[in-house]
């Protein structure tokens, strides 16, 4: 009965073994001369003049995450799409009702903004949306005291 | 059993029981609805709510059956079915005074203080607090009597609290917790009782007290732990020597109207509680147990009457006299004689009179002259001779005055005592003589000697003031001449109570006769009307 | 190869509840998501409305089980009987709750968007499949829905950073949790074969279990899960902490609603379905509801913070709710089910109360927002004075007849100690809520601090209707005893 499982298990045992032998391979194998250029994270010959940049847009991660919706979504079409005869009408109905919940969620970012790229709202943008006044340390130092929020913009925001 | 005890109500089908309780909630709910700068209005509904509550309290008086043991008044009214709950009412004998005096008392406490601020919560809280109490002395319902025992708590809490002198809010809290502690596992006791006693009997749930008490279902031991809950409720409640640290703070901070009722009804709970559902329920366990008790009651007695007179607050004082007198009701119940509960009884009520018209009249003072201190009163009988000489009446009274009411008490509890526990009563007689030292005292001090400053011109009784005291005044003195109505209204369901002691009490020291009538009431009113 | 699948027999009546509550949430974000600038009102409105037409849905599905008896359908995975129903109504009622409550809120707070109702809806929605979950499996999925919409929830105050405080941990505890639930019912499964409730109980009824150590490490684990949801000691820690940080009106359905849900799901796995292991959980239970009502009512009073008070005291009422369920018998779960209906009136009211008084930015919780409410705000003072004696279970409120309830089921069983022990941490509890009297009626209003101005109406209404209603079941307790004794919760197979 388990005897099944025996190739998963010669498998994994083999991944576990290339990598490791890989491992201790290049270990033994290669020439090591280390200076700091190289010792660096991020190895390309040229010693970084300044930190990496904090901001990052965090639209990256909702693309991510909506992706991630979108993917399980297709592990469940999958199924489906086989055996979609044998289930026949309640089948079409499950997926039909899942899916709905799936779009749903793309319904409600696509209305709140999340795949919008790019300047947000140009033409609201009459006057400055910054003042002056707030700069990167300020509002951090504002998030401490948690009072981030509406000052620091001018007029009525939609 | 209950079926047949409605049978045997008998007279009147009016539920004059459940109404004592409507009115006054009536009353309250009136008052809540009337405009809140119309305090004369308020006080107008309000006094004339408890006064048509005291009318048929009286009424009961005039249509209670002489010589019947049992209850009357029955009325009933399923509460909640699932349980078993009912709300199930009736009086006798030993309510019956129980339930006058708090007609009384409401009334004359309405009348004679005003609050002085927010009138509407509290004349709203007096009546709901009336009505709670009548609930307590009516219940025949083992549920019921507890909802009414706790509920009594939340307007007493406000009174104290809102309506008090000095560190009223501390006062109030410490009473709360300690008799809502205190109570806290007599609930389970109740629900203990009734399962086990339906287990054994095979009927279904029920709280009927009378049910209960007379089928005596329980075993030995089970019976001893529930009555040992029951007693701390009502330990508590009275209280009870170690337990009473609670009554001194709860009556100096209250206000006048608080403590007359605090002192003369509230404090009856706690007692009514041990002859009505210690003695009847659990007898054995009562005889059991009795030594503690009449051990701590001859404690209280005269721990309470030598901190009284080291008092130098005159409303502590009366407050620690309580705690005597409240001795005396425990020694004359747990004596377990018709004598000694009868005083007890009598003691009850006389209490309720006396020292609620003390305090009163420390009120009265106090609103004269902005201070109870006896240091700093004196020579008052010059200026104000109608409130010394009222003064000096009730005093006596509680003192034991032959020819006062609260000398008929206390004989009969001595003597119960005396019959049943010889060197308890002669401690306790020492009590008495310890009573006449710290009222006389404080009297001396209060009303004698030269006055000075504002004690020269304070003013005597007004006519409002006269009209409050003089039925309880009335009362002491005819309690005290002819007690015979009083007692032979009580006697017979005294007398049934302690039968039903003794005949279930193995080995009780007194000769007991005429086995088969011994829980006779309830089977003769069988005998006419099933 | 795959055999062509059966329709299973789906009984769509007895799912209308569950699918109103899903539909009304999936609407309301659709529409809010194509339409901008929706009236104000109109996502309390319709929230609330999803919550009465389920409430009054219940009435003819109520008569209809008892006439055609409880029903499992959808292969046996979904069942539905009075207490399910019961518990629905309690959910539907803390729905409308903590939407009139909202409806003020969220414009105080300057929260717009509709996602408080719709995660509102959506974890109703998980409640009510906790409720008439046949099998542990869906029981699960019930409980996940419902959870992480409230994990949403308590982080909804985006400028309170103690909201998200709160969300964090109850995210993370909560995640933890269930992990452990799932682990006990892969054990319970390994023991038995199964994860239907049904067929789990008639195999532990047909079988003697040679070694039940899985089974009884199972056991541990659901009730380590499931008790994390009701918050019992010792997996209460996170409750103070998520009371206070989560948003007032996310706060009265977390009370009342997950509790109800979560004591539901406890009555199924454990009095039903594992009934014939009562003597196993049974001591378990007792310990944990005595360590919990004292616990609760100790710590509660040193509390400062009113929220924090009100977190505790719930805490209290869970050990009363587990005193009542360790009877393990008809009397026990009836007594269950009517404290969860009045709990439920009791808090919702109680938050509103304290979200009015709260103030803009939902930060005063101090007993010196409560000091002179009786002379500010004397019917609001009032009504919370009513709800608070009611917590109290002072006698003539439904706090009392429903405590009466199941200290009667604990005594019925023998359990005279944990009785006893529940009374006197009520009485400790006592001074908890003799605190805020004392502030709201004792004490002098602070100077400069201004009258008032209006109560806003939606919190208004549940705080008044939550204090009739346990006035009116405190004088009158016939009907909901009724109910609750008709709402005993069976288990059939599909």
């Amino acid at each position: 009965m388990l005897g099944q499982y025996l190739p998963i298990v010669f498998l994994i045992v083999l991944a576990f073994l290339f990598a490791a032998l890989s491992f201790f391979a290049s270990r033994l194998l290669a020439p090591r001369s280390p200076n700091d250029k190289k010792e660096a994270p991020y190895e390309c010959g040229i010693i970084p003049g300044r930190e990496a940049p904090e901001r990052f847009p965090v639209r990256f991660f909702l693309v991510a995450m909506i992706f991630i919706v979108f993917d399980i979504e297709i592990i469940f079409f999958y199924p489906w799409a086989i055996a979609h005869g044998e289930m026949g009408l309640f089948g079409l109905i499950a997926v039909l009702v899942f899916s709905l919940a799936v779009f749903e969620s793309f319904v409600y970012l696509i209305g709140n903004g999340a795949l919008e790229w790019g300047p947000i709202r140009r033409e609201a943008q009459t006057g400055d949306v910054v003042s002056a006044t707030r700069t990167t340390s300020t509002t951090v130092s504002r998030a401490g005291i948690r009072q981030v929020g509406l000052e620091g913009r001018t007029g009525g925001d939609s | 059993m209950t079926a047949v005890l409605l049978a045997s109500a008998g007279t009147s089908s009016f539920p004059v029981l459940p109404a004592l309780v409507v009115t006054p909630v009536l009353g309250a709910l009136l008052v809540m609805v009337l405009p809140r700068r119309r305090p004369e209005l308020l006080k107008l509904v309000a006094v004339s709510t408890a006064v048509v509550t005291g009318a048929m309290s009286f009424w009961l008086l005039s249509a209670f059956k002489v010589g019947d043991p049992g209850f009357q008044f029955l009325s009933e009214t399923p509460w909640m079915g699932d349980l078993g709950v009912s709300l199930l009412f009736g009086i006798d004998g030993i309510s019956l005074f129980l339930v006058i005096l708090t007609g009384l008392l409401f009334p004359v406490a309405l009348l004679a203080i005003d609050p002085g601020h927010d009138a509407r919560p509290y004349y709203a809280w007096m009546l709901l607090l009336e009505a709670g109490v009548m609930g307590v002395f009516g219940a025949l319902d083992l549920i019921v009597f507890f909802l009414c025992f706790e509920v009594v708590l939340v307007p007493m809490y406000f009174l104290i609290g809102r309506w008090g002198h000095g560190n009223s809010a501390r006062a109030a809290t410490k009473f709360f917790l300690y008799t809502m502690a205190g109570s806290a596992l007599m609930l389970v006791g109740i629900l203990a009782l009734a399962f086990l006693h339906a287990d054994a009997t095979g009927a279904d749930i029920s709280f009927d007290l009378v049910a209960i008490a007379e089928a005596q279902s329980l075993s030995t031991g089970a019976a001893r732990w529930i009555f040992a809950a029951f007693a701390l409720a009502f330990a508590v409640k009275v209280p009870i020597f170690p337990l009473h640290t609670w009554l001194p703070d709860a009556h100096t901070e209250a206000p006048t109207a608080g403590s007359v009722i605090l002192a003369g009804v509230l404090l009856k709970l706690g007692t009514y509680g041990f002859l009505r559902f210690g003695l009847y329920l659990f007898p054995e366990a009562s005889h059991y147990f009795a030594p503690v008790f009449l051990t701590l009651g001859v404690v209280g007695i005269v721990y309470g009457a030598i901190v009284a007179t080291m008092q130098a607050d005159l409303k502590r004082l009366v407050a620690y006299s309580s705690v005597a007198h409240l001795g005396f009701i425990i020694l004359g119940t747990f004596a377990l004689n018709t004598e000694g509960i009868e005083g007890g009884l009598l003691q009850m009520v006389n209490h309720g009179v006396s020292t609620g018209a003390l305090f009163l009249l420390v009120g009265m003072i106090y609103e004269r002259r902005g201070t109870r201190m006896i240091g700093d009163l004196g020579g008052l009988q010059k200026s104000a001779p109608v409130l010394a000489g009222v003064f000096m009446v009730v005093m006596l009274s509680s003192i034991g005055l032959p020819g006062l009411n609260g000398f008929v008490g206390e004989f009969l509890v001595l003597l119960g005592a005396f019959n049943a526990h010889r060197w308890w009563a002669v401690a306790a007689a020492g009590g008495v003589i310890l009573a006449a030292l710290y009222l006389l005292w404080a009297y001396q001090r209060v009303f004698h000697g030269p006055a000075e400053g504002d004690n020269a011109d304070m003013p005597d009784l007004g006519l409002r003031e006269a009209l409050v005291l003089a039925p309880l005044l009335a009362l002491i003195v005819f309690m005290g001449v002819y007690p015979k109505p009083v007692i032979e209204r009580m006697e017979p369901a005294v007398d049934s109570l302690v039968r039903h002691v003794e005949f279930h009490v193995d080995g009780f020291s007194e000769p007991v006769s005429q086995m088969g009538s011994e829980i006779g009431p309830l089977d003769d009113s069988h005998g006419e009307h099933g | 190869m795959i055999a062509a699948l059966t329709t299973p027999y789906v009984a769509w009546w007895a799912l209308v509840p569950l699918i109103t509550f899903a539909v009304a949430g999936f609407l309301l974000l659709t529409v809010a998501s194509l339409v901008r600038r929706l009236p104000a009102v109109l996502a309390p409105a319709w929230t609330a409305v999803a919550g009465l037409g389920v409430l009054l849905y219940l009435v003819p599905m109520w008569s209809r089980v008892g006439r055609d008896g409880a029903d499992s359908f959808l292969a046996g995975t979904v069942g539905v009987d009075r207490s399910s129903i019961f518990v629905t109504g309690i959910l539907a009622v803390a729905v409308i709750a903590a939407a009139l409550i909202s409806r003020d809120y969220l414009p105080r707070e300057d929260l717009p968007g509709v996602e408080l109702y719709v995660l509102l809806l959506m974890s109703a929605a998980g409640g009510v499949v906790m409720a008439s979950a046949n099998d542990l499996i869906v029981l699960f999925l019930g409980l996940e829905i419902l959870s992480i919409a409230v994990y949403v929830l308590a982080a909804l105050h985006l400028r309170r950073i103690e909201s998200q405080e709160a969300a964090l941990k109850y995210f993370l505890l909560g995640a933890f949790s269930s992990a452990f639930l799932l682990y006990g019912i892969a054990l319970v499964y390994g023991a038995t074969g199964s994860t239907n409730m049904v067929r789990i109980s008639a195999f532990l009824a047909q079988n003697v279990l040679v070694d039940d150590a899985m089974l009884l490490a199972g056991l541990g684990l659901l009730l380590v899960g499931l008790g994390f949801k009701v918050a019992v000691v010792p997996f209460h820690a996170w409750t103070p902490d998520v009371y206070q940080g989560a948003p007032t009106p996310v706060v009265a359905w977390m009370a009342a609603g997950v509790k109800a849900a979560g004591f539901a799901a406890l009555m199924r796995v454990f009095v039903l379905t594992l009934g014939t292991y009562v003597s196993d959980w049974r001591p378990a239970f007792q310990v944990i509801a005595a360590a919990t009502v004292l616990a609760g009512a100790v710590v509660a009073v040193v509390q400062t913070d009113v929220k924090r008070m009100l977190a505790y005291s719930s805490i209290v009422h869970a050990g009363f709710i587990l005193v009542g369920l360790q009877a393990a018998t008809d009397r026990g779960n009836s007594s269950v089910l009517a404290y969860l209906a009045v709990y439920a009136f009791l808090t919702v009211g109680s938050f509103a109360v304290v979200t009015v008084v709260s103030g803009t930015g939902d930060a005063s919780h101090g007993l010196d927002a409560y000091r002179g409410m009786g002379r500010r705000h004397p019917a609001l003072a009032g009504v919370f004075t009513v709800l608070l004696l009611g917590q109290a279970g002072i006698p003539f409120t439904g706090g009392f007849v429903v405590k009466l309830g199941v200290l009667a089921a604990a005594v019925d069983g023998g359990a005279y100690w944990l009785a006893g022990v529940a009374m006197l941490a009520a009485a400790v509890a006592a001074f908890v809520y003799l605190r805020l009297l004392v502030a709201m009626y004792l004490e002098e209003v602070p100077s400069g601090t201004e009258t008032s101005g209006a109560v806003p109406l939606g919190a208004l209404v549940v705080a008044v209707a939550s204090a009739v209603i346990v006035l009116v079941v405190g004088l009158v307790p016939g009907p909901l005893l009724d109910l609750a004794r008709d709402a005993v919760p069976v288990l059939v197979a599909g």
